[in-house]
């Protein structure tokens, strides 16, 4: 090889830096004559064949290649030194390789000319590219499988750019939008959302760019997503995001809260995690063994009350003797006034933690967790969410509860009337944030209007009359108020009025 | 007013059982309280013929256990149960085992003064049947037999909620039907359609 070259040549000192360089390639560097025959190799091609030089030169260089490129590569010099066609010379190919021991591999070689003497000689340069081949098929296979992964989850998963637009749409998300990938791609993702995140999203995407202020990005959210057909309906998103050469996007991974696959655990799963379901449970028993608490003292009120009543219809009774009642009955009220008043300091105390929150953000979550099961019933939700709100100081969980609690009774008043339509909204209104929610049901009934919020008071078959009296002990304790009025055009909105700026807790809240 | 008319109240709510005995006595009764059954139960065989009125939740002993030891020892009461919010299936449990009427608390005084008379009535008249409870037998047959079956759900102690889903019904409509029952039976109250219907001798599912 090198060696031999230089003999060949008469030596000298550029001879020994020459194969100085051959040598130390990595690539083996096999010359050739126009005849195909080796005149030369270096140590890397004895690596990479298993020849020894001596096994090499002389010989036609065909035996470094497997079938059918060793029989045709003596046509191709012929024709090549005949017409001048370069196939490869200068370009570069991907062919394959024989080793002595006859195993073939991949391999790219480079083929320049060059003249000795008269005489054209080819010098090749080849690179094992086994490694490569194999890396390439891994990534290969590798896109494959994820791509079955992202084809089979059940979740939905949607990959953005930094500017909205759609780049993949998975066929968990076409079942689930109803909208067909083709629809989708390469449009704005807000087509997804229902207003007033669709008017929003854009200035999320360009405050993140700007800011890097993390909204929902591996924090993962429930909101609302829109179909194809309009319906709205409760799902969970996790976004992560990864920046590529070509620049920066998103994945969004969106989870159906309303689909029947999703199981009764999950959804407990997450309600427990939100804390509503066990408190919501808590409640309900409290306010079961309240309900009894309090009627033991309000009969023996009334007893005390008409036995008086009775005593003095008859005449017959020492005054002594009615004032003895009437103090029994005050002390009965007294008792059932300690009866609430335990319950008042339950709501507003026991395990109250104020932190500074958006409202927002606590009515979508409340909204979402509300409308779990409800899709079937056909409710149109519209949010008019004012984003300039200025944050609350609250119990994130008793104002979510207060929030729940009149968007389901929203959705039950309406089971009964054709036309459903439930609208929350939030606006700051001088010193104070109004939230309202409103339905489209049969309204209140007149007689009950002014005892709604009184306990045990309920429009419902078969409810405990106690909801809304503890929504309003919190909002009230939250130095805030809970009113409703007649939707105009049918209907009833609840506004739940909190103040704008945060404040002590009372120190007496009975 | 009946000045001889023994009427015996059993609640463990000291309150409540004070306020009662009250009330009564105001109304010319003569009247004992009990805070427990065993005590009641005790001192029943010594007792003149007389009304009970027992709580049905209750420590120790309740007032179904009670109405058991009573008719166990042969010893006849006519009883009135008082109960909380919700416990209908209970109070159906004591109206079967013999108990004349249930009210829920929190009730009215005259719904109590109103039930302790017509106790004492069938005391003097034991064998006598309530003429109302008579005439239910007959309105039964006008019935549907959706309705009997809202009926039967109610004797069982369920929701309407639940009538609803074992009748494959809308709550609605099971509400609509609960109506036209009370209505053609002639009950005013759950308690007097529950004690009609058993009277008619209505089975429970």
């Amino acid at each position: 090889m090198a060696t031999q070259y230089a003999r060949e040549r008469g030596g000298g000192q550029s001879d020994s830096l020459y194969r100085a360089v051959v040598d130390t390639a990595v690539d083996a560097i096999v010359i050739i004559d126009r005849a195909g025959e080796v005149r030369s190799v270096n140590q890397a091609t004895e690596r990479l064949f298993g020849y020894t030089p001596g096994e090499l030169v002389g010989h036609n260089v065909n035996m470094l290649m497997p079938e059918p490129y060793a029989a045709e590569h003596d046509s191709y010099l012929a024709n090549y030194l005949r017409t001048g066609a370069k196939k490869i010379i200068g370009i570069g190919r991907e062919v394959a390789g024989r080793r002595k021991d006859g195993s073939v591999f991949p391999m790219e070689l480079s083929v320049g000319e060059a003249r000795d003497g008269d005489e054209p000689i080819f010098v090749g340069i080849i690179r094992d590219i086994t490694e490569r081949k194999v890396a390439e098929a891994a990534l290969r296979e590798s896109e494959l499988r994820w791509r079955s992964i992202l084809d089979t989850v059940p979740d939905a998963i949607i990959v953005i750019d930094a500017h909205g637009a759609v780049e993949s749409f998975s066929p968990a998300a076409e079942r689930l939008f109803g909208y067909a990938a083709g629809e989708v791609v390469g449009n704005n993702v807000k087509m997804l959302m229902p207003s007033p995140y669709r008017e929003a999203h854009d200035d999320y995407l360009a405050r993140f760019a700007s800011t890097g202020e993390r909204r929902i990005i591996g924090i993962g959210r429930i909101v609302v997503g829109r179909r194809k057909d309009g319906g709205t309906f409760p799902m969970q998103l996790a976004v992560g995001e990864f920046a590529s050469p070509s620049g920066n996007f998103f994945t969004g991974f969106v989870r159906d809260l309303t689909e029947r696959q999703v199981s009764e655990r999950r959804i407990e799963d997450l309600q427990t995690e939100l804390l509503h379901a066990s408190r919501l449970s808590v409640m309900g028993q409290m306010a079961s063994t309240m309900a009894h608490e309090l009627n033991q003292p309000l009969t023996a009120v009334t007893n005390y009350l008409e036995a008086g009543r009775h005593l003095m219809s008859t005449g017959a009774a020492a005054p002594e003797r009615i004032a003895d009642l009437m103090e029994k009955a005050v002390t009965q009220a007294q008792r059932a006034g300690e009866v609430i008043r335990q319950l008042r300091q339950f709501v507003s105390k026991g395990e109250t933690e104020r932190r500074t929150q958006n409202l927002n953000q606590l009515v979508e979550e409340a909204l979402a967790l509300a409308l779990i099961g409800a899709r079937q019933s056909g409710v149109l939700v519209s949010l008019e969410l004012d984003r300039e709100l200025p944050p609350v100081l609250v119990d994130p969980v008793q104002i979510q509860q207060v929030v729940l609690n009149l968007v389901r009774n929203a959705v039950e008043a309406m089971e009964e009337v054709e036309r459903r339509e439930l609208t929350i909204s939030t606006r700051p209104v001088g010193e104070k944030i109004e939230t309202s929610v409103a339905d489209s049901g049969p309204g209140i009934a007149p007689e009950l209007a002014n005892r709604l919020f009184q306990p045990f008071v309920t429009t419902k078959k078969t409810g405990m009359g106690l909801g809304l009296s503890i929504c309003r002990e919190i909002i009230e304790a939250h130095h805030g108020h809970l009113t409703f009025s007649p939707r105009p055009g049918g209907g009833t909105i609840f506004l739940l009025t909190l103040p704008k700026t945060s404040q002590d807790e009372p120190t007496d809240a009975g | 007013m009946p000045g001889n008319a023994h009427v015996y109240i059993v609640d463990d709510d000291a309150a409540v059982r004070d306020s009662l005995s009250v009330l009564l006595d105001a109304c010319g009764y003569q009247v004992r309280t009990f805070g427990l059954a065993q005590e009641f139960l005790d001192a029943a065989s010594a007792l003149p013929p007389g009304c009970l009125i027992a709580d049905i939740r209750m420590p120790e002993m309740d007032g179904l256990e009670l109405q058991r030891r009573l008719k166990e020892r042969s010893l006849s009461f006519p009883t009135i149960v008082i109960t909380g919010h919700g416990d209908v299936p209970l109070a159906v449990r004591a109206m079967k085992a013999g108990a004349l009427d249930f009210i829920e608390k929190p009730y009215a005084s005259q719904a109590i003064l109103n039930s302790v008379a017509a106790a004492l009535l069938r005391l003097r008249a034991p064998d006598e049947r309530d003429p109302s409870a008579v005439a239910a037998t007959a309105k039964l047959d006008l019935l549907s037999p959706r309705e009997r079956e809202v009926l039967e759900g109610l004797l069982a102690g369920l929701p309407n909620k639940s009538i609803a889903y074992d009748l494959a019904i809308s709550p609605r409509t099971v509400e609509i039907h609960r109506a036209r029952v009370m209505d053609k039976m002639g009950a005013r109250s759950l308690s007097e359609l529950v004690r009609f219907a058993l009277a008619a001798g209505v089975r429970t599912k």
